[in-house]
């Protein structure tokens, strides 16, 4: 029984990343409805940018986490600005494999300047070694990690469903035309709010830098996870895509433990099962049809 | 006579003289690999160079064929069907007389089959399926380098034999990783080693391990086993090291390891693990000596798939020397059995019944950067089992020619 | 119009017989074979409207009972290409009439799903499928005179095979049953208000194309003698996506057009050494971006332009 607990709260720091990362993609997909495919990829950037950071300029972990998420979200601001905007009056479709190619090229560029193999990097030494929880012994680093995830999570949350530039983004994305006859630019809000998601999913990748192989395929295999984590929290639904994504990663852990093969597909499973029972979402307020 | 047609018939008498007939175009070695890939550092571009480095000692050595001797290199993105097509076409349309290389096994396969159909030959340096010498061997495929026996037997004997006798172990879901287990097991037990809980299949591809290190760190064995390869392994080794198991005296024991993983990683992280290699890069002189050599060529040091690749090349081409053709059948027939030491392999010997090559082999632990007396020297040899002993013995092969 | 389009589709054929003497033969195969798969792609993709993200499902699942019946039985290769696009078929079935329960990018991810199920159950089989290590070695049995070893043979057969799934494909889509698909596509609202059933339209397009998909994988097997898991995975479902977007989508000879491009740079990259997916992810963004129509439907909207004067607004069908 004890296994298994820990199993779950293991699977609770897994979740912590998903839920960053979809959050991420929430924002950008659920609300801007933009097939951000590239996620991933941005993901992986700044896993990069926190190794370069240190392996370049010498700056520690502490610095990274401020500057990588901010370089990447001005990453993402860019490719918005540059590319994806050119795509909006066509279906979601067409941005899909724009942001499909995208991926493919930052991955391999990363691949020519750094090799294939991965780049190491160590947990700054304050949080390094493990902390006895009385039940567990847990690498300090990850609770760290759980700690920032709910705090970003609930912050986010926060801004958009409870504040008036939530209201703004809000109405940006469910009437952009009635939003500018109010004088909101609306395409500067999209570029912003696009800015934050890529930012977050920068911010997932500093997090992970210290725990998993910094790689240029470190996000490939994560994308279409987090996309079935948005989708079975609901599109549009902020909490949805936080309360599946912890839920995914308990659920994978537990599936790990009790059928490994299984774990990589029970995520298809789930969503293929949510977009046939409840389409909008485990707590989606938009009809999928 | 006239003038010319002296000149014509002197070298016609030249050439007949030297007894040897091959293809028009020369002989051309093919090099079918992943170039941009997952498995792109182990091998890729690197051993490309290593054959280009072997045709051009092969035509130094030999000045009768300078100029005869290509190199063809292709990329099979990890793919077997595009593999396939690509080996077909080497063989067909651009005259490729051999093609080396060839990491990943399912890419290693589907090139055998079409070796064994256009009866041209292919030789393996970089996927480890044992395979290609038991179930799918055929007359014109041999395998170098290693094999999922070599690895396992190797380790799992050294570790249990030194008096480490717990083991917990974790492999990746799919044929490889199982087979590696499963050897790891047999010889783990046969050394009167045991399992301090039953194996664990883990997904594949999978990053995170977490859940697998703590168990270890409940069952508390005397060896942690991972038979997880590539990125799989450097998240296996980061985590094993992030959850402190090293700390508690859980050693390390890795089932397949390249050069490049150490890298990915520093070989602090990987102190203490051992693995089993068929080559390092300063194992003795003369493989400093060739590395060194290597390196000017690449720009690094080589993996032993790259010194592989070298070895097999000069090997073949030294078979159609004595073939004195580049025709498949014949050079077969000169590498079946053949005995042979380079700085590569020593004690080699290419079997006749399987073309299984056997080599002594080294189990090493990585050493930690302190000791470290140049950039790059990761392995402690603890120990060497010779030729004979390393790879499956006959009596217990699959294939068909053997029997 | 009716006799240019013959002239062309006459003209595209006189190409494709004439294609093995100038290119290598195993190379026309897979222009052929993934010309089709994009093509049957393209029926629900062009002419539906709906992007599925799982046809590898179908050409996969084909591939490996083709693969099967030919390893297990000495049935001769055209019974083991039609048994592999019978098993394409029943798995369309379920998993058509779920998939278009949704639409749009929930039809994407709902394929996907699928997809990945399907990919799960191959690693899984391993015994059928041989796993991670796939299936080499497929023995082709000579029918009649054809020998499939020979690559000029296995060429014609393909392109036999290949023809009558593009003659399926045209009948479809030129029918008013394709017409009707058109319609829902467009507006799917206004199709139903004139009396159109979508759901069950679409699920014929969704199991036609399926059929075809197999037929294309059965054929590709066949041709390589080789089947493994990248038959199943989802990157091979990006990749008929490129091809049908760089040829053409809407059109019946984008994809093979878009296929035979695609398929001559993979080739150009294999010899190179480095960068091949920056080159191949640039190309996929800068079609995207700029060239939506892809080489046929530009090279239709010109003609179009030259023959009316109209130009062609709004979003690229």
């Amino acid at each position: 029984m004890t296994l298994l607990f820990i199993q779950v709260f293991n699977g609770l720091v897994n979740g912590a990343f998903y839920a960053l990362l979809s959050l991420g993609l929430a924002v950008i997909f659920g609300m801007l409805r933009i097939v951000n495919f590239a996620h991933g990829a941005l993901y992986m950037l700044g896993a990069f940018t926190t190794y370069a950071l240190g392996e370049r300029f010498g700056l520690g972990f502490w610095t990274s986490l401020a500057i990588a998420p901010l370089a990447v979200g001005l990453f993402g601001m860019l490719l918005e600005r540059t590319m994806i905007r050119r795509l909006y009056d066509l279906p979601a479709s067409y941005n899909l494999l724009l942001t499909f190619g995208l991926t493919l090229v930052i991955q391999d560029g990363v691949r020519l300047i750094y090799g294939i193999s991965g780049q190491p990097y160590a947990p700054p030494p304050q949080l390094a070694g493990a902390t006895n929880l009385g039940f567990i012994v847990f690498p300090t680093f990850r609770l760290f990690a759980i700690g920032i995830s709910v705090v970003v999570c609930s912050l986010t949350w926060f801004i958009i469903e409870r504040t008036r530039v939530g209201a703004v983004i809000r109405a940006c994305t469910e009437n952009p035309t009635i939003t500018r006859a109010f004088g909101i630019d609306v395409s500067l809000w999209v570029t912003a709010v696009f800015g934050f998601g890529s930012a977050l999913a920068g911010l997932a990748g500093v997090l992970a830098a210290p725990i998993y192989s910094v790689d240029p395929l470190m996000g490939s295999e994560l994308i279409i996870t987090t996309f079935a984590v948005v989708v079975i929290g609901g599109l549009g639904s902020i909490l949805g895509s936080v309360i599946t994504g912890y839920a995914v990663g308990v659920l994978v852990a537990i599936g790990s433990a009790l059928y490994p093969p299984i774990a990589n597909t029970l995520i298809f499973i789930l969503m293929a099962l949510v977009l046939l029972l409840r389409p909008s979402g485990l707590f989606g307020l938009q009809e999928a049809r | 006579m006239t003038m010319r047609s002296a000149a014509a018939l002197c070298v016609l008498l030249a050439a007949g003289s030297a007894g040897a007939q091959y293809s028009a175009g020369g002989i051309k070695i093919g090099l079918l690999t992943d170039m941009n890939g997952v498995y792109s550092a182990i091998s890729g571009p690197g051993s490309q160079k290593a054959a280009e480095m072997a045709a051009d000692d092969f035509m130094k050595a030999n000045k009768e064929l300078a100029g005869k001797v290509t190199v063809i290199a292709v990329d099979h993105q990890n793919k077997a069907d595009i593999a396939s097509n690509k080996a077909s076409e080497m063989y067909d349309r651009l005259d490729v007389d051999a093609i080396f290389d060839t990491v990943n096994s399912a890419c290693a396969l589907a090139t055998a089959a079409v070796a064994g159909q256009k009866k041209k030959v292919f030789i393996d340096t970089g996927a480890g399926t044992s395979e290609l010498t038991n179930e799918k061997c055929n007359k014109f495929t041999f395998h170098y380098a290693y094999d999922n026996y070599m690895l396992a037997n190797g380790t799992g004997t050294t570790i249990t034999k030194q008096g480490l006798k717990t083991w917990y172990m974790i492999y990746p879901n799919y044929a490889f990783g199982q087979n590696l287990e499963r050897q790891m097991r047999a010889a783990v037990e046969k050394n009167g080693g045991k399992l301090a809980a039953p194996s664990e299949a883990t997904p594949f591809p999978n990053t995170d391990f977490s859940s697998y290190l703590l168990k270890a760190q409940s069952l508390k064995p005397q060896v942690f086993g991972t038979m997880q390869a590539g990125a799989d392994l450097v998240n296996v080794v980061k985590q094993y090291n992030e959850f402190g198991l090293k700390k508690q005296n859980i050693g390390l024991a890795i089932g397949l390891l390249f050069e490049s993983d150490v890298a990915a990683l520093g070989q602090d992280a990987f102190q203490g693990a051992i693995a089993t290699v068929p080559w390092f890069w300063n194992l003795d002189k003369a493989a400093t000596d060739w590395s060194a050599k290597f390196e000017k060529v690449a720009g690094k040091k080589p993996t032993f798939d790259q010194a592989a690749v070298y070895s097999a090349v000069t090997q073949y081409l030294e078979a159609v020397k004595r073939a004195k053709t580049d025709e498949g059948d014949k050079v077969v027939a000169q590498l079946e059995g053949h005995k042979f030491n380079d700085f590569f392999a020593h004690n080699g010997q290419i079997r006749k019944e399987d073309h299984r090559t056997i080599l002594d082999v080294y189990q090493v632990q990585v050493k930690p950067k302190a000791e470290a007396k140049a950039d790059g020297d990761y392995y402690k040899e603890i120990n060497k089992t010779p030729a004979e002993q390393a790879f499956t013995p006959l009596s217990e092969s699959k294939c068909k020619m053997a029997q | 119009m009716n006799v240019q389009r013959w002239v062309v589709r006459v003209g595209v054929l006189l190409v494709l017989v004439a294609l093995p003497r100038m290119i290598y033969p195993i190379l026309a195969v897979d222009i052929l074979t993934w010309g089709l798969f994009a093509l049957a792609f393209d029926l629900v993709f062009g002419y539906a409207g709906l992007l599925s993200f799982g046809h590898a499902m179908f050409w996969g699942t084909s591939g490996y009972v083709t693969a099967n019946v030919l390893l297990r039985t000495g049935l001769p290769v055209p019974v083991a290409i039609l048994a592999g696009t019978i098993a394409a078929l029943v798995l369309a079935l379920p998993t058509g009439y779920l998939s278009i329960r949704s639409a749009g990018i929930y039809f994407s991810m709902i394929t996907l799903a699928f997809a990945q199920m399907v990919d799960f159950i191959a690693r899984q089989a391993d015994r059928f499928t041989g796993g991670d290590n796939g299936l080499p070695g497929i023995p082709r049995p000579p029918l009649g005179p054809i020998q499939f070893d020979n690559p000029l043979h296995l060429y014609y057969f393909t392109l036999a095979l290949a023809a009558l799934g593009y003659l399926i494909a045209a009948r479809a889509t030129e029918s008013p049953f394709g017409q009707a698909l058109r319609a829902i596509r467009d507006n799917r609202v206004r199709a139903q208000s004139v009396g159109y059933n979508p759901r069950v339209q679409m699920l014929v397009a969704f199991v036609i194309s399926a059929g075809l998909s197999g037929l294309a994988g059965g054929l590709h097997t066949v041709g390589h003698g080789v089947v493994s898991l990248d038959a199943v995975n989802w990157t091979t479902s990006g990749i008929v996506v490129m091809m049908t977007l760089l040829g053409g989508t809407g059109t019946l000879l984008g994809p093979l057009v878009g296929a035979t491009l695609v398929l001559l740079l993979q080739d150009a990259l294999a010899f190179s050494t480095s960068a091949s997916g920056v080159v191949t992810g640039a190309v996929f963004a800068l079609t995207v971006l700029f060239f939506r129509r892809g080489v046929v439907g530009t090279l239709l909207a010109l003609d179009l332009r030259r023959r009316t004067g109209e130009r062609l607004i709004g979003p690229a069908k």
